[in-house]
């Protein structure tokens, strides 16, 4: 069997962390989980053979989703990743300037971020 | 002059380890804290870490400038673009090309100069006043502020976009009285680098008593204070009444955030006790009806006269805030004895 995909979850909710961990630990996909983009970007840096897919809150103290995604696109420019956002439309366009594959307004259903990851790793692959 | 952030509390923990994940990334940057918790030297340490070190630093003071002149400061002027332009002249963004650009105070820009900052941020490039070529600007731009900008957006100070932009790094320095465990480290820091400057001058470790009072001070101005008050330590020597003195002159000068509200004394339960155990059986100052009233009045005169000074005794609006009639106010103000302070407008109204 091919190993299960390795997600990175960034949001400093811990509801959102917890909900995103259950649901997708039990759809088999390996989940890694950070509270603030600096966690994040260390995971990023330090995890061996890299992750499948990054999720990341936008708005988050220290490195913003934002930030997260602009450091993630320069040195890991071939994994996708979903930016989960509950506020305007500032970050929202932030988050396309740099390049998020997808962003995705709170509150969402978890089924379809489910679709929409998927679709993005079997593009990649 | 100081050169090392130090400290061993999360918030410290944190800074420095997000200064190493992301000086090289150039990301826009927004450094916040209160006055004299450390930003520019978290901001120099950004640069110095970074690949941009070597190239320009550029620092500008928005709150410096005004309107105008910030303008022609941040992004410069052609020559004959307005009476007195006698030369081109090249503004910030352009001579912290390739470098850093420090935007000190931004706060306190005024809201149609944030669009400008905005529109540079958005396209990377400007034009400087009375040109019509564009310039384009390679320029890592770290912004400071003693503001909570959150607060301000709301209030439609600050723009939106402009503060989401500014802080895809967001560095936020906790105030000292929120991380006591670093003031040891501080004052050893301190003590250190004062010795070298004073030179001669003999530096013992302050005594225990008087460790135990700057412990346990809420250093209102942050750092900055402590190390005037350090200063002034070594010069004046560290008995314990002069180091009361200190923190009572810091306090007195402003340092505090919070002022007292009028001329409200704090809760003694004495003084509403007022206890004369000769007598007290006897006159029934212990009544708990009695003492309910003394403290309401005395809550309630705290929280008027409060009130009254934030609205700069403007009762009317004091009476919105409060939610009571403005004859209710009129009595309370009576009965409390709430004096105006001196200078007060009470004609100003509605």
């Amino acid at each position: 069997m091919d190993r299960p995909y390795k997600l990175l979850v960034i949001d400093d909710s811990q509801e959102i962390l917890v909900a995103l961990d259950k649901y997708f630990k039990k759809k088999k996909f390996e989940v890694v989980t950070a509270t603030d983009g600096l966690e994040g970007i260390k995971l990023l840096k330090a995890e061996q053979g890299g992750f499948d897919l990054v999720i990341t809150d936008l708005v988050m103290p220290y490195v913003s989703g934002v930030g997260v995604i602009s450091i993630l696109k320069k040195e890991f420019p071939g994994t996708p990743v979903v930016a989960i956002t509950g506020w305007g439309e500032h970050p929202e366009a932030l988050a396309i300037e740099a390049n998020a594959d997808m962003v995705l307004e709170k509150p969402f259903d978890l089924d379809e971020l489910e679709q929409s990851i998927t679709a993005l790793l079997e593009k990649r692959t | 002059m100081s050169t090392e952030i130090v400290g061993v509390s999360h918030n410290i923990q944190r800074i420095k380890e997000l200064i190493e994940q992301v000086a090289d990334t150039g990301l826009n940057t927004l450094v916040c804290g209160e006055t004299g918790v450390g930003k520019e030297l978290v901001v120099q340490k950004l640069y110095e870490r970074s690949d941009r070190m070597g190239k320009p630093f550029v620092k500008v003071n928005c709150a410096a400038l005004p309107d105008g002149l910030l303008e022609s400061e941040l992004f410069g002027y052609e020559q004959g673009a307005f009476t007195g332009a006698q030369r081109r002249r090249r503004g910030k963004f352009e001579l912290a090309h390739g470098g850093v650009l420090f935007l000190d105070e931004i706060g306190d820009m005024t809201l149609p100069l944030q669009s400008k900052v905005l529109h540079v941020l958005q396209g990377g490039h400007f034009s400087p006043l009375g040109s019509e070529k564009d310039v384009k600007s390679d320029t890592w731009v770290i912004a400071a502020t003693n503001h909570e900008l959150e607060g301000d957006m709301k209030q439609g100070k600050f723009r939106g976009d402009l503060f989401y932009r500014l802080s895809t790094i967001k560095i936020y320095i906790s105030p000292l009285r929120e991380r006591p465990e670093d003031i040891p480290y501080l004052i050893d820091y301190y003590l250190r680098e004062y010795s070298i400057q004073f030179k001669g001058k003999e530096i013992s470790k302050p005594s225990g008593e008087v460790m135990k009072k700057l412990l346990g001070y809420a250093w209102p101005g942050n750092i900055r204070e402590l190390q005037n008050v350090l200063k002034r330590i070594l010069i004046l020597g560290d008995t314990e009444e002069s180091i009361d003195e200190l923190l009572q002159t810091a306090e007195d000068q402003g340092y505090s955030g919070n002022s007292n509200p009028g001329n409200v004394t704090p809760l003694v339960h004495g003084e509403l006790i007022n206890l004369d155990f000769e007598n007290g059986a006897k006159n029934n100052s212990l009544s708990l009806k009695k003492v309910r009233k003394k403290v309401l009045d005395h809550v309630e005169r705290e929280v008027i006269a409060y009130v009254l000074n934030k609205t700069g005794w403007n009762r009317s609006k004091a009476t919105k805030i409060l939610n009571i009639s403005y004859k209710t106010l009129l009595y309370k103000i009576k009965d409390l004895n709430i004096d105006p302070p001196e200078g007060a407008n009470l004609s100003q109204e509605l």
